[in-house]
């Protein structure tokens, strides 16, 4: 069997410049941020970023300068409202966004999975997303005649997650205390030509094995398995670690003008040569705090 | 008399309205009064319905039916994970409740909401350039064209109330009458947009937003400075309900003795 484990560096030189990149996670959690944060520290440009509801991932990666488009529902920095490096990138004109709900950013990967080309829904009729979103066209249905809205199936070149472990061959598994969410994930881990997951651990074939049921994308779907502990870091990761609400606010205040937020990279990011160099500037300190299940499996 | 809060008072609108056997979606998210507005107000709504009696089913995203009273007092997400409730589905689950018409309340909110309830939170002037870049749709859209009746929780200011929105990311009554039919969505549109200031609603032939009732002790000078569109005001003038004194016991005592719902003391 092809094993698939491979460093951070390796895994993300996959990558190409302007690629389209869909990431998995929500609102501020389980946001694949080791990835992200070694994008950051490649240089990757003219990326077009893809998800369903997002956060300080697309704000980050925007704020570095990789990005070119975001297709979404949300970017936004939970309690603290607005996301800013996003904010000032609209508002110069310099990003374009295509613009979902919740349900279509997650339809336009479900088509995808689903070997389709479209998807059907009502959600956006009569809205500006049906104006302003050119993946969302208006259809008809062949047996009623009822107006739908067709989602254009989404083609990423690139999905990256972070989930909890996997087997060297690339079988991802969830623990069983998790937020449901993670469906989304797995629709954009199927959904890309090229899917790299990092998990908090890399566990023995037998645990896998032993624990089928929480196996949520199989080898098959998966191009590249990278080990980063606290890789979701400072978002929080189900039940194993919280948000680092310390480090989103030093990340708020910084964003709030393009001068301190390049200083912030280069301090937090780039200055760290790798994901354990990050890790070590955030402080062990910190990440006890936050760890609220430790688990070690085989 | 008794004494209460504007926001007691609003949950308590908005209690009046949940009848028994439905089921209302509230999202989890955002912080201070948008916290209070959002999820804070629906929440002691439905557990005063509760009170009453009303079987009333709670769906906060993939949680349904978590014990209201047992809400975490930090809202961290190993918290919120814990919390206790009745079914934890899955993501496409709970969006898909809302497009088989299932969902009978959205409770929603938005940075400008217009005459005909049409909600906005993706951008304030052009979307191509805009001037205040917002967070996005996210389910919006979904509560406004799915959810049977959406109830509006918002802020009575005149940058919320615009005649008409930079962008419909949530769909109300469109441009007027015949709008909304021409889709056949499940939903029927805004019922009630409940503020600080006043109970309104939408007449049912010009589908215009207007005043239903004033709380206690506003005026409608008070109304009018703080909407940017012409408000129709009923004749005579009907004030909205006090919350009574058992509701105000109930709400302090049992539901939120905390404060983590309608004062934000989530930290």
């Amino acid at each position: 069997m092809r094993e698939k484990v491979m460093g951070l560096r390796e895994a993300v030189a996959l990558i190409r410049d302007g690629d389209s990149v869909a990431i998995g996670g929500h609102t501020l959690r389980r946001h694949p941020m080791a990835l992200i944060h070694e994008i950051v520290r490649q240089g990757r440009r003219g990326l077009k970023l893809q998800g369903w509801n997002n956060g300080i991932d697309m704000d980050l990666l925007i704020g570095a300068g990789c990005a070119a488009s975001v297709e979404t529902s949300y970017i936004g920095i939970s309690a603290y409202g607005l996301a800013l490096n996003f904010r000032r990138a609209c508002e110069s004109g310099a990003l374009e966004v295509i613009e979902h709900s919740e349900t279509t950013g997650l339809d336009m990967f479900r088509a995808t999975v689903m070997g389709t080309s479209f998807f059907p829904t009502k959600t956006p009729l009569g809205t500006d997303l049906m104006r302003t979103n050119a993946h969302l066209a208006e259809v008809s249905c062949p047996f009623t005649g009822e107006r739908f809205a067709a989602v254009r199936a989404a083609q990423p070149d690139v999905a990256i997650l972070h989930m909890h472990t996997a087997d060297r061959y690339g079988n991802v598994q969830l623990d069983a205390q998790r937020w449901n969410d993670q469906s989304a994930d797995v629709l954009i881990g199927k959904a890309a030509q090229t899917t790299i997951v990092s998990v908090e651990q890399i566990v023995s074939d037998e645990e896998i094995n032993r624990n089928s049921l929480l196996t949520v994308l199989p080898r098959k779907f998966v191009t590249a398995i990278v080990e980063a502990p606290y890789g979701a870091h400072p978002c929080a990761c189900d039940a194993r670690y919280d948000y680092d609400l310390d480090e989103v606010a030093k990340y708020y205040e910084a964003s709030k003008a393009e001068g301190t937020f390049t200083a912030y990279l280069d301090e937090r990011i780039r200055g760290a040569a790798d994901h354990l160099a990050y890790l070590e500037r955030i402080g062990v300190g910190s990440l006890m705090r936050l760890t609220r299940t430790r688990v070690a499996r085989p | 008399m008794t004494a209460y809060t504007t926001e007691e008072l609003m949950a308590c609108a908005v209690s009046r309205e949940l009848k028994d056997g439905e089921l209302g979606f509230i999202g989890l998210g955002t912080g201070g009064r948008a916290f209070i507005y959002a999820v804070g107000i629906p929440s002691v709504a439905i557990e005063l319905a509760h009170h009453r009696g009303v079987d009333f089913i709670a769906q906060y995203g993939v949680k349904l039916e978590p014990v209201i009273p047992e809400v975490p007092g930090c809202f961290t997400d190993a918290n919120l994970l814990a919390w206790p409730c009745r079914a934890m589905i899955l993501v496409e689950d709970c969006l898909d409740m809302f497009r088989r018409g299932m969902m009978d309340w959205g409770f929603v909110s938005g940075a400008q909401i217009d005459a005909h309830g049409n909600l906005n939170s993706v951008c304030i002037g052009d979307p191509k350039r805009p001037k205040v870049r917002l967070v996005g749709a996210i389910a919006q859209t979904d509560h406004c064209a799915h959810a049977k009746h959406t109830m509006i929780i918002v802020p009575h200011e005149r940058r919320v109330f615009v005649e008409r929105v930079d962008f419909i990311s949530g769909l109300g009554f469109g441009d007027g009458p015949g709008y909304r039919e021409r889709y056949q969505h499940h939903g029927q549109g805004p019922r009630k947009v409940v503020t600080n200031l006043a109970v309104l609603g939408f007449h049912p032939e010009s589908k215009r937003m207007r005043v239903e009732s004033l709380h206690p002790g506003v005026t409608r000078e008070q109304v009018e400075a703080n909407t940017g569109f012409r408000l129709d005001f009923p004749s005579p003038m009907p004030v909205t309900a006090a919350p009574s004194p058992e509701e105000v016991e109930l709400i302090r005592t049992q539901i939120d003795p905390r404060g983590v719902w309608l004062q934000a003391h989530v930290r």
